[in-house]
């Protein structure tokens, strides 16, 4: 059970874009094979604009629920214009297959009467293979 | 002899220039995939304004703006926003508020005012429009004090 973060690791790599330029997230699209009770999934969220902002990652299911995933690191801060992997592992709880949401959110300008939450989800199936 | 051999040699050298020299040509072919993406990257937040019967708390109201965002997109997206939660209000408010949110786009596409999603199929760049509008009903009226809610506006 503790190689499980390794293998699906590795199956993360088929899902690694060939550039992750200024996207806010990239890819945002994504089916995943594994073997054991979890999959993963490499995505880039970037900054696109001039100046520091903090993300966060989440993993929300298809109703918009939390989904109890690990993420790697699930918030950060994130330079001008630049981009970073963060690794997220689903379980399957169980089931043979699972769709997720993988969002990366931002509140660019905080402290303002209303703010703007940007929000980029990617849609991913993980298919489990026994 | 010598005379045999002149003959041969133009005869070769004949035959040599009839031959058109060949020239050969190889494609290299080229292949890329564009995936689903999408760009938000807020310019402005949004201001609302109170009306003057206080029922009305609204970025569209005289002297509110709408916050903007740039969208740029490859197509094959979906652009909605979520309802409001937590918003702060003075505590002098103690009555129910309704809070509405909405976007349009003008630019590759056009949206009309919509709190609902919308499907993007094609490629463009556009600015959103996000709007916010809180209302109160029967004798409830805004308080005196800072307001502050926010909206999510999401791509996927």
């Amino acid at each position: 059970m503790t190689h499980v973060p390794t293998l699906a690791a590795a199956l993360a790599v088929a899902l690694i874009p060939a550039a992750a330029g200024a996207q806010s997230m990239s890819p945002m699209r994504g089916e995943v094979n594994s073997f054991t009770d979890a999959f993963a999934v490499r995505v880039f969220p970037a900054n696109p604009y001039d100046q520091k902002i903090k993300v966060e990652v989440h993993v929300y299911d298809q109703d918009f629920q939390p989904v109890d995933a690990r993420i790697s690191p699930s918030v950060f801060q994130l330079g001008s214009q630049a981009s970073r992997p963060v690794l997220v592992v689903v379980p399957f709880g169980g089931a043979a297959e699972r769709k997720v949401r993988i969002c990366t959110e931002s509140i660019p300008f905080p402290n303002q009467q209303t703010q703007i939450r940007a929000q980029i989800c990617g849609k991913f199936f993980g298919h489990r293979k026994s | 002899m010598e005379s045999f051999r002149a003959a041969v040699g133009a005869a070769l050298l004949a035959a040599c220039m009839s031959q058109t020299a060949s020239a050969t040509t190889q494609n290299v072919i080229f292949n890329g995939t564009v995936n689903p993406t999408c760009t938000l990257v807020i310019a402005t937040n949004g201001t609302m304004t109170v009306s003057p019967d206080l029922q009305s708390l609204s970025s569209h109201n005289s002297g509110g703006s709408p916050g903007t965002v740039t969208l740029t997109t490859t197509g094959g997206v979906s652009l909605s926003v979520d309802p409001v939660t937590s918003p702060t209000v003075p505590s002098a408010d103690t009555t129910s508020t309704t809070w509405t949110p909405t976007y349009s786009a003008t630019g590759a596409h056009s949206i009309v005012e919509t709190g609902s999603a919308t499907s993007i199929t094609t490629p463009g760049a556009d600015l959103v429009s996000v709007h916010l509008a809180g209302a109160k009903g029967g004798s409830n009226r805004f308080a005196s004090g800072n307001y502050q809610a926010t909206v999510t506006l999401r791509c996927e």
